[in-house]
């Protein structure tokens, strides 16, 4: 009796043991429009979307032209649709103005 | 002549310590801007995802082939380091993950398994920094 129950018990452990899994061929990765702070180019700057902001009024802002707003639409198309949608409390990336010495205004 | 010269001094000292002091002022001004702590606020299960790193479905089930995609939508200001812990049945690591965001977004994690996963439940944990903000389960079934 107290030999078969010990045999029991090792096909259960074995059991057990069989059901881990083999996940040594997984492969994963990960991606983010939530910017890493690697990514920030040189000379760039951040800037939190307020409330009633708009890319022209934010490059009027940054480089004292709105003509400019084109700058910081590419350099956040990953996370603008549509450059005239921007939600408050984004933080947009600023590229330096072309021909600067890296300073935005 | 001698009073004049030392007052017209002083004046002009005082003058640049003010301009340095609003050029200072202005670029602290436009920078930085206080907002919300970066938080959680969603996490979603799918077998795809579109440009802007969402699940184009929320699903709960997958088929042993399938690529699962993990999308963490994240909210407020600041940086921090986004991580998923992808585990079997009873705890078995099949994956870890980490990414480092800032500000609001959406992060996607994604699994596959060359060798087909083995059917049974799933789960992935979301931590922000190291604390856990969100458990998400799932099943992989062979008739999926």
């Amino acid at each position: 009796m107290g030999l078969f129950d010990k045999k029991d018990d090792k096909k259960k452990e074995e059991k057990k043991a069989g059901k881990k899994a083999d996940f040594s061929k997984v492969q994963s990765g990960s991606s983010t429009t939530a910017k890493p702070e690697a990514k920030a180019a040189a000379g760039a700057k951040s800037y939190t979307v307020k409330s009633g902001d708009s890319l022209w009024k934010i490059s009027e802002q940054m480089y004292g032209n709105g003509n400019d707003w084109r700058r910081i639409y590419e350099a956040n198309k990953d996370r603008i649709q549509n450059p005239d949608v921007i939600q408050p409390g984004w933080v947009l990336t600023i590229p330096a103005q072309a021909g600067s010495t890296g300073e935005v205004k | 002549m001698m009073l004049a010269l030392v007052l017209t001094a002083t004046l002009t000292a005082l003058a640049c310590q003010r301009e340095e002091a609003t050029d200072t002022a202005d670029d602290t001004d436009i920078v930085e801007d206080a907002g919300p702590a970066l938080d959680v606020s969603d996490v979603a299960l799918g077998r795809s995802i579109g440009p802007d790193r969402k699940v184009a479905e929320e699903v709960g089930d997958f088929a042993p082939t399938d690529t699962i995609y993990a999308s963490v939508e994240t909210s407020g200001t600041g940086s921090g380091t986004l991580s998923a812990r992808w585990t079997f049945e009873d705890g078995q690591v099949v994956d870890e993950g980490t990414q480092s965001v800032t500000g609001a977004g959406v992060t996607e994690f994604h699994v596959s398994n060359p060798a087909g996963w083995p059917a049974g439940h799933y789960e992935v944990v979301i931590s922000l920094d190291g604390d856990e903000v969100d458990r998400s389960g799932f099943d992989v079934t062979t008739g999926t």
